[in-house]
């Protein structure tokens, strides 16, 4: 090919290109996605879930940046193509702030049949007095063990009533059989470790998030923490998604989102188990999570959207989105008996967490708007701080409590489970 | 002594080689593996078995023969904008002077010293507004504001590197300037442009952001890709990974002697 063949063909390929390219519009349902992303999710909502809905869906997975940048746009533009969104609690108040989002007050009535979640229902107002968003799918974070482990179970400790101390033996344990360290944290960029604290430590250790921050408790809770880490694999900091080092066998035990640790389940079944969060002095903290289904405001076919809801939240769908994905429904169904093998291990380790004797229930942050990051970087931080840089506990945790208090009181964000109720900005005690 | 700097030269290009190379292999490897030989360690440097199994799973993903073509429509349209846009101004800079050229130069790049990320939010709301969110068309304009700053740099060293009095001697023969540019210069300064345009293509085929914000349903194969692919199973990452490197290979390969010129002016 000569240089000047090369120019010519290029530049007529363009021509036709751009003349080729006008602005498409749809007759389908855009079903815009934050959840479900990974290839083969993605496929199963398109060819398993959305089989049996009678008109065309668009299923769009989108990562959380381009998201919320893409119906900010469309809102502001007044221009939106986007029919049904789908994303975690905490990713949809940015958009409620702009004013993005469409009352679903209707749909929820409409709903009122199905037996939907109530806190869940009542979470989706996102502090307003508007139905923002209709729960869709649920998850919560879980660990997750190789069998190899469990010879190095301390004596009399059982999975599933396991202390944050047994935990702490246990991987000390196999450190010193093994000479490696086989407790594995999703620390990494794209992990999850934040929920952790907020979730599981914190509560377990202090019986709340927010209020008992830098508490007597919360000390002594990031001083046995560090403690710890010794038995912890570095390579925790770079980990995002459990399921990898499980299946590697770089780690043997894990903490981690269910989604993030289906695949090792999935795959081997035989050789995992799942089991609830550790308990502290408080209780065994355990943190759900909610997927919501919104409708932004101006969306192109209204009625549309709503029969997707609709669709999605029906219990044989929902049935099905578990079989599929491994996400748990937020309406009161029979299970089947016949479940997945994989989903089946995560199913009974989040049924025994949920359902513990001394299981304290965190609610995922409510009211703090678009402040969601910052609030979660105080409790990063303050890991960084104290666990990778060993800094002093005391002096770490008073320092951050002043970032957490200043987040609490710019967002007013009265105090959310499971710490006690207040009037006004939830205070760093 | 040269037998020595013989040795350091092979070595260092060994080196470079297996560098890039190494990765690859991994990658094709992996492509090919079954979903639990993924994990194994160690990992043997032979596929005990050949799977198509994940691979054939890329080919029946919906969207994806769509987001291929828009990769390649958006690729060829930067390719021609950046060049269209960049050779002139690159002629400008090597053959005239005028007032803030310096500055002129300097303020090209900066089209590189904004993230998109910042930009991106404005530029879906216009975009929405003048009616072309959403198409090939949008996202080969970014990539185009994108590859300009190198296409226009590289055009004029090129420019530069072609004696002015070439040009001069087609005057005097009684050619225009337009036709002294078209008969003398054009063919010299061809190889390098289209060196230009490859570089302009692969900026575009990596490109990730702006395609993702600036479409919905018409994805470039990267944005398409990769949004399923960072949180997927390992496997499925090897497998996307190859079906993205096969088409950006296979056309470097081609145009590899355009390559090398354009390693020649760099050098110049």
């Amino acid at each position: 090919m000569k240089a000047s063949n090369l120019l010519s063909g290029a530049t007529a390929l363009a021509a036709t290109c751009v003349l080729l390219t006008g602005p498409i519009s749809a007759a389908e349902t855009v079903f815009l996605s934050t959840q479900l992303r990974p290839i083969e999710e993605a496929e199963k909502v398109r060819k398993v879930i959305l089989k049996d809905y009678p008109k065309e869906v668009a299923f769009i997975p989108e990562e959380v940046g381009p998201f919320i940048t893409r119906v900010k746009a469309e809102a502001e533009a007044g221009k939106v193509s986007v029919g049904v969104l789908g994303a975690v609690h905490g990713q949809l108040p940015p958009l409620a702030e702009v004013g993005a989002l469409d009352s679903l007050d209707d749909v929820v009535g409409q709903l009122a049949d199905r037996k939907l979640v109530s806190t869940f229902v009542e979470l989706g107002k996102l502090g307003t007095d508007q139905h923002l968003y209709v729960p869709w799918m649920q998850a919560t974070y879980i660990m997750a063990a190789n069998k190899k482990a469990l010879e190095y179970l301390p004596a009399g400790a059982d999975v599933n009533t396991l202390t944050y101390d047994q935990l702490k033996e246990w991987a000390k344990n196999m450190h010193e059989a093994t000479g490696e360290r086989k407790l594995g944290f999703p620390a990494g960029p794209k992990g999850l470790m934040h929920r952790f604290f907020q979730g599981y430590l914190y509560p377990s250790y202090t019986g709340g998030v927010v209020r008992s921050f830098k508490s007597a408790d919360a000390e002594a809770m990031w001083a046995d923490f560090k403690d710890l880490w010794q038995h912890v694999t570095p390579r925790s900091t770079s980990y995002a998604f459990m399921q990898e080092p499980l299946l590697a066998d770089e780690v043997w035990v894990a903490f981690d989102h269910t989604a993030r640790l289906l695949d090792a389940f999935r795959q081997r079944p035989d050789e995992f188990i799942g089991f609830p969060g550790p308990a502290g002095a408080k209780g065994r903290g355990f943190m759900p999570v909610v997927i919501g289904l919104s409708i932004p405001k101006g969306t192109p076919d209204r009625a549309a959207a709503v029969s997707l809801i609709d669709y999605l939240t029906r219990a044989e769908v929902q049935v099905t989105t578990l079989q599929q994905v491994g996400f748990y429904p937020t309406v009161a169904v029979e299970l089947p008996t016949s479940l997945p093998e994989g989903i089946k291990i995560a199913a009974s380790a989040i049924d025994a967490q949920a359902n513990a004797s001394d299981a304290v229930v965190s609610l995922l942050p409510v009211g703090l708007g678009g402040k969601g990051g910052e609030f979660n970087k105080v409790y990063l931080d303050t890991f960084q701080r104290i666990v990778i840089r060993g800094q002093d506990v005391r002096k770490t945790l008073d320092a951050q409590a002043k970032k957490l208090a200043k987040v609490m009181t710019e967002t007013g964000a009265p105090c959310w489970s499971p710490d006690a109720a207040s009037d006004g900005p939830c205070p760093v005690e | 002594m040269r037998a020595h700097a013989r040795f350091l030269y092979v070595a260092l290009a060994l080196v470079a080689s297996v560098w890039v190379l190494f990765p690859i292999y991994l990658i094709v490897m992996s492509a090919f593996a079954h979903e639990e030989t993924i994990f194994a360690w160690p990992k043997s440097f032979w596929p005990r078995e050949i799977s198509f199994e994940t691979l054939s799973f890329f080919f029946q993903v919906q969207g994806v023969w769509n987001a291929t073509v828009n990769s390649i429509l958006v690729a060829v349209m930067t390719m021609v904008f950046s060049i269209a846009l960049g050779a002139p101004a690159g002629y400008a800079l090597a053959r005239f002077r005028f007032f803030g050229k310096d500055v002129f130069r300097v303020a090209i790049l900066m089209t590189r010293a904004f993230p998109i990320a910042i930009l991106a939010l404005p530029l879906t709301v216009r975009f929405i507004q003048i009616g072309i969110y959403d198409t090939p068309f949008a996202v080969a304009l970014v990539h185009t504001a994108l590859a300009l700053p190198f296409a226009i740099l590289v055009s004029s060293s090129l420019f530069i590197g072609i004696p002015r009095e070439l040009e001069e001697a087609a005057w005097t023969m009684g050619c225009t300037r337009v036709e002294a540019f078209r008969k003398v210069v054009l063919p010299l300064a061809l190889p390098g442009m289209a060196a230009t345009m490859i570089f302009a293509f692969v900026i575009s085929w990596n490109e990730v952001f702006a395609a993702s914000v600036l479409t919905l349903q018409e994805r470039t194969l990267t944005a398409y890709l990769l949004v399923s692919m960072v949180e997927a199973p390992l496997h499925f990452r090897f497998a996307g990974g190859f079906f993205l490197i096969v088409p950006a290979l296979i056309f470097i390969f081609a145009v590899r002697k355009y390559l090398f010129s354009m390693w020649g002016i760099a050098s110049r």
